[in-house]
């Protein structure tokens, strides 16, 4: 290992020993990029500690009155990650394990993300150790009114333009928003991103990480002069970001076959490919159960209770539900199963030793969540641009832009592999390509 | 010739009057007013408006200290200045020069000239200039980046993407682009379109690099045409082998042309077969070499030493890409003696005015480089636009744009010269499109 890089991973241990989410996703990202260190200007500059840790971060205090009259303080924060590229941009996370380890492992992994889609934005995250479970509306209005009343001062469409993330919803941006407006006296819309359609949200927003996947794949099976086209896909979760992979996937001729809840999965060997299919799937999550088992009744498919998708023969298998949902045990099956694409949607959904398997095993191609998985963020640049100009792209519009952003992100990440010796290896790639475009960014705009 | 209306001679003594140690700026207010007498003449309101007056005096000086620290210690103090012009049609936008002879008057007299260059451009960016009397010569990049904050610290209170855009200049590349992007970041919080000539991973335009070359090649397309001709089978010259040169060679071959001449500073080469661009882009871009090693390595090229023979080369379309007065009366009378019929300069100014005079009295088409070398003006302000909207455009919609702004600013310059009886002298229609868009929005200003 680069010598500077393990004396950075260091000093890190040392400060912010009580930080282990943070750690582990810098050392784990020391380790990609470590291919792409061997310039003396780096430590030269001390470009590493800058690169790892953020610019700035905000810690403040959210009172509020629950509907009793109950006041509760959550404790509010945002980290400026970087702005070597553009204004900060990353999500808000409302949830009891949000702490500031997690919030700049969030922000790290953001900037990283952000970088590859080719749009200006920089990297952030932020959020509160608040619940949104079991509150009314009005609670979640006043909590988000007084985690605003601390953040605005820090934000701007040109400063840093938050988004949503677990726990802040279409529901929570908007109040978010609507509190903004009305501190700082601006209809400024491109301070937040995710905003609802009638007041500045963009087309394709709800889709936009599920296409983004699809996209992504498509251009892995292109190089392997391969199609779409009657591809078996294993996915889990039934949320937004499924909903968006079934529907383009059967759309360029593919079928998912399986989706998935906490309460197991159901195989579905027509694939989820009709409307009725979508509509139901956006029911089942309307009706905030939480279950996946009705979709096997209502189409009179099988249901496996407390199962996971993975055991499923399938071409390609796309997690999309939530991190770490997938063990080195689903990985040997997997491999076992003689799956040739694994392609992640959601975040971190793989350990970092079954990741290490899938990606190290030549039976199987993988696409990391940071490229396959950033069709969201990359439609939430796209909502800052038609903010900034004042106007709104058609649904196809957005639809071309995303699908060049993603093809464009497959191809600095084979070209940096390919570069590095890597082979195709499109994970390290993706991560190297990210580091040099905003290291030769931040050395350019000097220390 | 003086200038043919009273009251602009007496504005002109004024000026001198007012600031007599600014010979540069006196010597491009005389130019301008002297092709503007006509326009003048014809709309007696500019002058009951006050316009003229107002055009001659920047809105706005500003002038500040720079201190900085060398990499011994030592404190230095250098002087800085930013003129903001006139904002007339848009923010103040204008190049930053860091060289030792910088000196108000020069500031002054770049900035007047950068607003009718900008005006001409279509787009809405006023005229700035700016700069300090630093010599970024034989610093290091830890000096240069320290001089740069300091700078930074005090312009930023000054600037905005609505107030002022700079850009670079003379001494001021991407290198010191970068270290006055990133203080105005720290310093504002805010990442926003304030400079241009950003680097590509920061905000920066595609085809900046080519602007300039390609933008000369537009231009000239749309004159030779409107005369009947066009690029497709002429014999170039081109002077020059840096970005502006290249990327002329690389459009005009692009139409058709054969580009049989380029020089630098020490020769030139002559290629009978047309310039080989993949191997003059390998010799100059890459290895950095003198141009006398492509002649070496291209079989049938031919190497000179010096550079003013270049124009004694036989040819349809010259374009003086180098340097300026790099073309003199001799070399205009070997261009028109070998039946030259066309002439656009790529450099600033590189045609002394005798050998202006001669190509205008010979009838060969002249296109001069305030119209002509405005791509990379038009690209700065393309870089703004797209920053604007936090999107990029791919490098051939940048080129489309650019190939439109050139076909307009033509036929604006074209035009301009037609309706004041100067039908084809594009250097005085240059002058009164660029100053005609100014005024007409200060009259809709009144006496602001």
């Amino acid at each position: 290992m680069n010598e500077y890089a393990v004396r950075v991973a260091a000093q890190l241990r040392q400060r912010y020993a009580n930080e282990p989410e943070y750690l582990q996703s810098v050392q784990a990202w020391l380790e990609m990029v470590e291919p792409a260190l061997d310039d003396p200007r780096y430590e030269k500059l001390d470009l590493l500690t800058r690169m790892v840790e953020p610019e700035r971060m905000f810690t403040f205090l959210v009172p509020w009155v629950d509907d009793k009259g109950v006041a509760h303080t959550n404790h509010g924060y945002r980290v400026q990650f970087s702005s070597a590229i553009g204004p900060y941009k990353g999500g808000l996370r409302f949830h009891p394990d949000v702490t500031p380890s997690v919030v700049k492992f969030l922000g790290f992994e953001q900037t990283y993300k952000n970088a590859l889609t080719g749009l200006p934005i920089g990297g952030a995250a932020g959020g509160a150790d608040f619940d949104p479970k079991g509150k009314s509306n009005r609670e979640i209005m006043r909590f988000c009114q007084s985690f605003m009343n601390a953040l605005y001062r820090y934000i701007g469409a040109d400063t840093d333009v938050p988004a949503g993330d677990i726990g802040v919803g279409a529901r929570e941006i908007g109040y978010l928003y609507g509190q903004y407006k009305r501190i700082s006296g601006q209809a400024e819309s491109s301070a937040l991103t995710g905003k609802g359609l009638t007041y500045g949200g963009s087309k394709v927003r709800q889709e936009a990480a599920g296409f983004g996947t699809i996209y992504f794949l498509a251009r892995m099976l292109e190089h392997q002069g391969d199609t779409m086209v009657g591809k078996k896909i294993a996915a889990s979760g039934f949320g937004n970001m499924t909903w968006g992979v079934c529907r383009k996937a059967a759309e360029l001729g593919g079928k998912v076959v399986t989706l998935s809840g906490p309460d197991g999965y159901v195989y579905d060997p027509d694939g989820v490919c009709t409307q009725e299919k979508f509509d139901f799937m956006l029911e089942m999550r309307a009706s905030g159960q939480d279950k996946v088992a009705p979709y096997a009744r209502k189409f009179g498919v099988e249901f496996f209770p407390g199962k996971k998708p993975w055991e499923v023969q399938a071409d390609v298998v796309i997690p999309c539900a939530t991190q770490n949902e997938l063990d080195v045990e689903d990985a040997i099956q997997i491999l076992a199963n003689d799956v040739r694409y694994y392609v992640e949607a959601a975040n971190m959904p793989a350990t970092a030793e079954a990741l290490k398997l899938l990606r190290l095993s030549p039976k199987i191609l993988t696409a990391g969540a940071k490229a396959s998985g950033s069709g969201g963020v990359a439609v939430s640049a796209l909502e800052m641009a038609q903010n900034s100009i004042r106007y709104n792209w058609t649904r196809k519009e957005v639809d071309d832009r995303l699908r060049d952003i993603m093809s464009s992100i497959y191809d600095a990440s084979a070209a940096a592999a390919e570069e590095y010796g890597l082979g195709y290896d499109l994970i390290a790639g993706n991560d190297i390509a990210a580091f040099k475009k905003i290291s030769e960014a931040m050395i350019a705009q000097g220390l | 010739m003086g200038i043919q209306n009273e009251y602009l001679n007496d504005l002109m003594e004024r000026v001198i009057r007012r600031d007599p140690a600014e010979p540069e700026f006196h010597q491009a207010v005389r130019e301008v007013l002297t092709t503007l007498a006509p326009v003048v003449n014809a709309r007696p309101e500019l002058i009951t408006e006050g316009i003229m007056d107002y055009l001659v005096e920047p809105e706005r000086t500003i002038k500040f200290r720079v201190p900085w620290e060398d990499d011994q210690g030592k404190i230095h103090v250098n002087r800085g200045y930013r003129i903001q012009f006139n904002s007339a049609i848009g923010p103040y936008k204008g190049g930053l020069r860091f060289h030792p002879s910088v000196n108000e008057g020069i500031i002054k007299f770049l900035g007047f000239e950068q607003t009718f260059k900008n005006s001409l451009t279509g787009l809405p960016i006023g005229g700035g200039k700016g700069g300090s009397d630093f010599d970024p010569k034989g610093k290091s990049d830890a000096e240069v980046m320290r001089f740069c904050q300091s700078f930074m610290n005090e312009l930023f209170k000054y600037i905005g993407p609505d107030t002022d855009v700079p850009a670079g200049d003379i001494g001021v590349g991407a290198r010191e682009i970068g270290y006055l992007f990133g203080q105005y970041k720290r310093l504002r919080n805010e990442f926003t379109g304030v400079l241009t000539g950003k680097g590509l991973t920061y905000g920066g335009s595609l085809a900046r690099k080519e602007a300039t070359g390609y933008g000369l090649c537009y231009f000239t397309d749309n004159m030779l045409k409107s005369a009947g001709r066009s690029f497709d089978g002429a014999t170039v010259v081109i002077s020059g082998a840096g970005n502006v040169a290249t990327y002329a060679c690389e459009k005009a071959t692009s139409l058709g042309a054969k580009v049989v001449a380029m020089c630098d500073s020490n020769g030139y080469v002559y290629d009978p077969e047309g310039i080989d661009l993949a191997l003059m882009k390998q010799v100059k871009e890459v290895e950095r070499q003198r141009i006398r090693v492509y002649a070496e390595r291209r079989p049938g090229a031919q190497y000179h030493e010096g550079c003013s023979g270049i124009w004694q080369v036989p040819c349809d379309i010259a374009l003086p890409c180098a340097t300026q007065n790099e073309l003199n009366l001799d070399s205009a009378k070997a261009l028109i003696k070998n039946g030259c019929f066309a002439v656009a300069e790529g450099a600033n100014m590189p045609c002394t005015p005798e050998a202006v005079d001669a190509f205008q009295e010979a009838g060969i088409l002249f296109a001069p480089a305030k119209a002509a070398n405005a791509g990379g003006v038009a690209v700065s302000a393309l870089e703004m636009s797209q920053n604007s909207m936090r999107f990029f455009w791919s490098f051939e919609e940048v080129d489309d744009r650019l190939k439109t702004i050139m076909t307009d600013l033509y036929h604006n310059a074209s035009n301009a010269a037609a309706q004041y009886g100067m039908e084809g002298n594009l250097v005085a229609g240059a002058n009164i499109a660029g100053f005609l868009k100014v005024a007409n929005s200060m009259l809709a200003y009144g006496v602001v």
